[in-house]
């Protein structure tokens, strides 16, 4: 008797200590959203009230004209059909992966995530000389003179834009399906396409909506691609960030980027819906099964299937052999001559902005990444009250465009106590917090996935709150850990729009650097030093691929 | 099992350093601030100040060195469109962290003057410049000239069996149609300045008149200054409306293109500097500014960025030795200011959505 109530009161302190762990990670991720996410870009919006100083609201009185209302049917149309196209296309690419041999599996599987380095502007560039006007592959090979500038060019390069990271999410979602339900499906006579369509789409179809829903936004608040090749058309989020340029009116655009958070407010809605309706029904999933059981595409299939994934390999390919071609070439009057030159220009000055970038990166994606797991976490696992509203506040910074965040970080952090701009600190933060939304939607995806009996078991056993998330969330969500980090360090290594505004010139990362390069008509550094980006940028994702150890994925 | 700790290791090590950082930056502020002169000299009173610059004068960072060898001061230097600094200094409400304000469109200078962010101060060196370039009440003043033109692909020309056009009259000729590219003057302010300047050389009803017609061999207006450049370089429009540097000019270095400058007239804006009103390091810039106006701080300058120097007893550079000085337009920037949003609002009307 004494000994087991002594075992019970140990188990108690434990268990209190435990509790209050638990708390205490809790409120650091709820408050830390509220404070570099919510607060920022409150503040960006409440510049919109005022003007020089006092109240008003003639930034509002307007803003629901026929024009602004014409560039949020063309934005929704635009965003609608692009990730749409690239979840459709992601969707072939994972399922064409699924089935290849595991070889070919991993290739495809690290292509995609080197694929995911686009350096801005850099990328932009090079799909226009590959398939612009005079593009290398319309022009010079097929003879047309297309022109690409208008909302197709816009949809071609956010779906090509958008394919890495939802084809990443959803393998990582196919692998995750118990393969027993494919076995028995097949064994009880169904063909392959009627298990793709009875077991393989609905298990994932909580990752197809994550997939959508995280494109969709994204494309919204894109303004990077229709100014390169929107030419007369326009967007919300292109002419909210050029009414900053060109009237310097930050308040009436801010008043514009309110108009993008009622269609992301409805997706989202629509997004939560779903997913916890699917949150119920799937209980008991988690890839357990052998690796050997026959499941052979019909040729047609196969074929559209190959085509598609072959295709979009081939435009990556040509993209990266573009730029690391001008980074080793001059190309006057169309003769190509092999040089040194860039190398030479691009000095070794520029080393500090590099590790600068490389440190912040890995900051960013490490931190965004467990902040990422442990909201979703309290939001679907705990199902703590309030949670979802925090959980759309962090998708916040992927609503409004990028240089409205960085813009709120200095409308914030500019005044005591919360003194940050001009720090290294402001500049780590706003990339954490910019891209928590992709660890979530990934993590959301994989929890359908996952038997919530695991973690039930593991606290019978006796292993605390704290435990279960270092010991069973983690260890399960090392895929999703992957994914998240590697975008997040990809975006922070060559992002350009939000930070914009934060470096100082005692920070400046890389990816400023060659954004100067770019305005300044230099390409042949500026594709130096993209080339530079993504080799660190792959040598940072392999190392993270090997350090977590992603083996058991297949 | 080692996967575990590592996990949880990441996780604790991460969450710190997110709180750490922000102690971090703290400390690393407050040792700046100590960083005032620590040594005085005769000739150089600033010795180990450090300024800080916004800078878009693309080039300029080259000549940094010798100004610091010559008066000891240091300089930072962060590169950033005038635009998306009128824009940070809107939101940071003008407690802007750097000192001056180096190159760039000046319409935004002006903007920022009315703003109440800028400091004035009269260089006794800005008498031997042009009054033209500089803001008379001090606010501003003029480094060096940024003359407007044109930048040609020649082989998308000779493809095409074109000619450079020669004029503005001959830039609107039908046969160009689709092949020129400008950006929005909404957006770049010195496309904002051509048109502005087309209108005081030609008056109001001569240059509507030109803009409807050019309008027409204009697919779509660009989203930036230097888009044209890039669209030109790239093969895209055969000739773009540019701001014509140093940088323009090295474009051609690694593309089939040329500069051309028109040879009716010239609009042109200055390249100023400025004090922002919010610095802790007044008198330093004051000799920053003093030494940028001086005869030897424009020639190093112009060695650094090939540009025509404010300073009329400083020699045009090699490479725009063509450019004809009688032809630039008789300017006067507070109407190009004043003017802004009536010429913008008929140019919407004229362009419509495009």
């Amino acid at each position: 008797m004494k000994s087991n109530i002594t075992n019970e009161e140990r188990a108690n302190l434990a268990l209190s200590f435990d509790s209050i762990l638990d708390k205490f990670i809790f409120w650091i991720v709820v408050i830390s959203l509220l404070l570099f996410i919510l607060y920022p870009v409150v503040m960006v919006i409440s510049t919109s009230f005022f003007y020089r100083g006092t109240f008003t609201l003639d930034n509002y009185k307007n803003l629901l004209n026929s024009n602004n209302l014409k560039l949020i049917k063309d934005s929704l149309f635009v965003a609608s059909i692009s990730s749409i196209l690239s979840t459709i296309f992601s969707f072939c690419i994972a399922l064409f992966t699924f089935v290849e041999r595991k070889k070919i599996k991993k290739l495809i599987y690290r292509a995609l995530m080197l694929s995911m380095i686009s350096p801005p502007f850099v990328s932009s560039l090079a799909l226009i000389i590959l398939f612009g006007r005079r593009g290398i592959i319309t022009h010079n090979l097929l003879g047309l003179s297309v022109n690409p500038y208008g909302w197709q060019g816009i949809v071609l390069l956010q779906t090509l834009g958008g394919i890495p990271l939802s084809s990443i999410m959803l393998i990582s979602a196919l692998h995750s399906i118990d393969t027993r339900q494919i076995l028995a499906s097949r064994d009880l006579g169904a063909t392959t396409t009627q298990t793709i369509k009875n077991i393989v789409i609905p298990a994932i179809f909580p990752t197809i909506l994550s997939v959508l829903f995280l494109s969709f936004t994204m494309n919204l608040a894109d303004f990077g691609t229709p100014i390169i090749i929107g030419g007369k058309f326009k967007m919300l989020a292109t002419e909210t960030y050029m009414t900053i340029f060109s009237s310097g009116d930050l308040g009436k655009a801010a008043a514009m980027s309110i108009l993008l958070i009622p269609p992301a407010i409805l997706s989202f809605v629509f997004y939560r819906k779903n997913i916890t309706n699917i949150d119920n029904r799937a209980t008991g999933t988690k890839a357990l099964g052998s690796e050997n059981y026959d499941f052979q595409l019909p040729i047609w299939l196969k074929f559209v299937l190959t085509f598609i994934t072959v295709s979009f390999f081939i435009i990556v390919v040509l993209k990266y052999g573009s730029i690391i071609l001008s980074a080793f070439s001059i190309n006057t009057s169309g003769k190509l001559t092999f040089t040194l030159k860039h190398f030479e220009e691009v000095k070794f000055a520029y080393t500090p902005a590099f590790l600068r970038s490389i440190i912040f990166a890995v900051i960013a994606g490490f931190v965004s990444s467990v902040i990422g797991i442990l909201l979703s976490y309290y939001t679907h696992r705990r199902k703590i009250k309030g949670m979802s509203f925090i959980e759309f506040v962090s998708a916040l910074p992927y609503i409004i465009p990028g240089i409205f965040f960085g813009l709120g970080y200095i409308v914030g952090f500019n005044k005591e106590p919360l003194l940050l701009t001009g720090t290294t600190a402001i500049v780590i933060l706003n990339s954490t917090f910019r891209h928590i939304s992709v660890a979530n939607k990934a993590t959301n995806a994989a929890f359908t996935t996952i038997d919530t009996r695991i973690e039930d078991a593991s606290r019978d056993l006796g292993a605390s709150k704290f435990k279960t998330i270092t010991n069973i969330i983690f260890p399960l969500l090392r895929p999703v850990f992957l994914t998240s980090f590697i975008n997040t360090f990809t975006a922070c290594m060559t992002t350009v729009g939000a930070i914009i505004f934060l470096v100082s010139p005692k920070n400046v990362v890389a990816s400023i650097v060659m954004f100067k390069n770019i305005t300044n008509g230099q390409y042949g550094p500026a594709s130096v030093m993209a080339s530079i980006l993504i080799l660190i940028t792959v040598s940072v994702n392999l190392i993270a691929i090997k350090l977590l150890n992603t083996k058991e994925m297949y | 099992m080692n996967m575990k700790k590592f996990v949880a290791f990441l996780l604790i090590f991460t969450l710190s350093l997110s709180l750490v950082a922000c102690g971090k930056s703290e400390q690393k502020e407050s040792s700046d601030d100590s960083s005032t002169p620590v040594e005085e000299t005769k000739d150089k009173p600033f010795e180990g100040t450090t300024l800080s610059v916004l800078l878009a004068y693309g080039g300029a960072e080259n000549s940094f060195d010798k100004f610091t060898e010559e008066t000891g001061i240091k300089v930072e230097y962060l590169e950033m469109s005038t635009g998306a600094a009128l824009a940070k200094l809107q939101a940071e409400d003008g407690k802007t962290e750097a000192d001056i304000w180096f190159g760039g469109g000046v319409d935004s200078y002006l903007n920022a003057r009315d703003l109440g962010y800028l400091e004035a101060y009269k260089s006794p060196n800005a008498s031997a410049i042009n009054p033209q370039y500089n803001d008379k009440d001090g606010y501003y003043s003029g480094l060096a000239l940024v003359p407007a033109g044109w930048i040609v692909n020649e082989d998308l020309l000779k493809e095409k069996g074109l000619e450079a056009p020669k004029t503005w009259e001959d830039l609107a000729d039908p046969k160009y149609k689709g092949e020129v590219i400008m950006a929005d003057p909404s957006i770049s302010g010195t496309n904002y300045a051509i048109v502005s300047g087309l209108i005081q050389a030609w008056g109001e009803e001569k240059a509507w008149d030109y803009f409807e017609r050019l309008n027409k061999n204009i697919d779509f207006f660009a989203k930036g200054g230097g888009e044209p450049l890039e669209k030109v370089a790239a093969g895209e429009f055969a000739i773009g409306i540019v701001a014509i540097t140093g940088g323009t000019y090295s474009v051609g270095e690694t593309s089939p293109t040329s500069v051309v400058y028109p040879e009716d007239v010239i609009p042109w804006t200055p390249a100023p500097i400025a004090i922002f009103k919010n610095t802790k390091n007044l008198e330093a810039a004051k000799v920053f500014v003093d030494w940028y106006l001086s005869k030897e701080g424009q020639e190093v300058l112009r060695e650094a960025d090939a540009r025509i120097m404010a300073r009329d007893d400083v020699d045009a550079p090699e490479l725009m030795k063509d450019l004809d000085k009688s032809k630039l337009i008789d300017f006067n920037l507070e109407l190009m200011g004043s003017q802004r949003d009536e010429i913008l609002a008929r140019w919407k009307e004229l362009v419509g959505e495009k």
